[in-house]
């Protein structure tokens, strides 16, 4: 069975729901608590505003793209850009907490449980976030 | 994001709607608090009931406005938050900077 959903959007930040809006759509198809469908929701927009702002500049004309992968027991997501990217490597949480900026890295590690930066076979910057399904229980009913 | 601006006991309440992320709503949000303060109002209750997502971006708009109303001797607190969004104060640390209430009454009477 093919569960490879694949959206393309331009760089525009008003658009930074719909992924979470396609998540939420699918997530109807799976067994996964509401608090897990909407952690890895924020980890999507988190992941989508860098591609859009970092990556992509904000250039409207240049897509980013973001692919579903829906397996029985987890949800694979990848968010490509254009841009540079940057080395996660050597990347530490800030001390400071009124900082204006600067969080959204720490809350896709925090709400995913694995989470890749790299480089895609094309040579778009790509980021993969992976969640479990289970890892967040069940809701309560 | 939509901001609906009303008073009660010398208090403002900005109920925001729709998505909180930066750009254009940051400046909104400012202007509405530079005039508050302007006014001589500067305690504010963001009612967040409305607000489907936050991101990282979003936050950076509540925790200026905090910052803005502090320095001129106010407080900015949080009313209704959903568990979506309390789920990322709590990943950001930020639950302990901003006082957060369910209770509209509750978060109006914490000013006296």
């Amino acid at each position: 069975m093919n569960n490879r959903i694949v959206i393309k959007l331009p760089s525009r930040m008003e658009f930074l729901g719909i992924p979470d809006v396609v998540l939420m759509e699918i997530g109807t198809e799976f067994s996964c608590s509401s608090r897990c469908l909407e952690e890895l929701g924020t980890s999507i927009i988190e992941a989508c505003t860098n591609a859009m702002e970092h990556g992509n500049k904000l250039d409207e004309e240049v897509e980013i793209e973001i692919i579903f992968e829906v397996g029985e027991e987890s949800v694979t997501v990848t968010v490509l850009d254009t841009g540079p990217g940057f080395d996660f490597s050597s990347w530490e949480p800030s001390d400071e907490l009124m900082r204006p900026r600067g969080r959204g890295i720490l809350i896709m590690r925090e709400f995913t449980d694995e989470l890749e930066f790299g480089r895609h076979d094309d040579g778009r910057f790509m980021v993969r976030l992976v969640k479990q399904l289970g890892s967040c229980g069940e809701d309560e009913s | 994001m939509k901001i609906k601006e009303r008073k009660r006991d010398g208090v403002a309440i900005l109920e925001m709607s729709g998505r909180l992320m930066g750009g254009p709503d940051a400046e909104a949000f400012d202007e509405i608090l530079k005039t508050l303060i302007h006014e001589g109002c500067r305690n504010v209750v963001v009612s967040m009931e409305k607000v489907r997502w936050v991101n990282s971006t979003g936050l950076g708009i509540l925790i200026s406005g905090y910052t803005t109303l502090k320095k001129s001797g106010g407080e900015l607190k949080l009313l209704k938050v959903s568990d979506r969004i309390e789920n990322i104060f709590i990943v950001s640390k930020l639950y302990t900077v901003f006082e957060s209430y369910q209770d509209e009454d509750e978060a109006i009477q914490s000013f006296a």
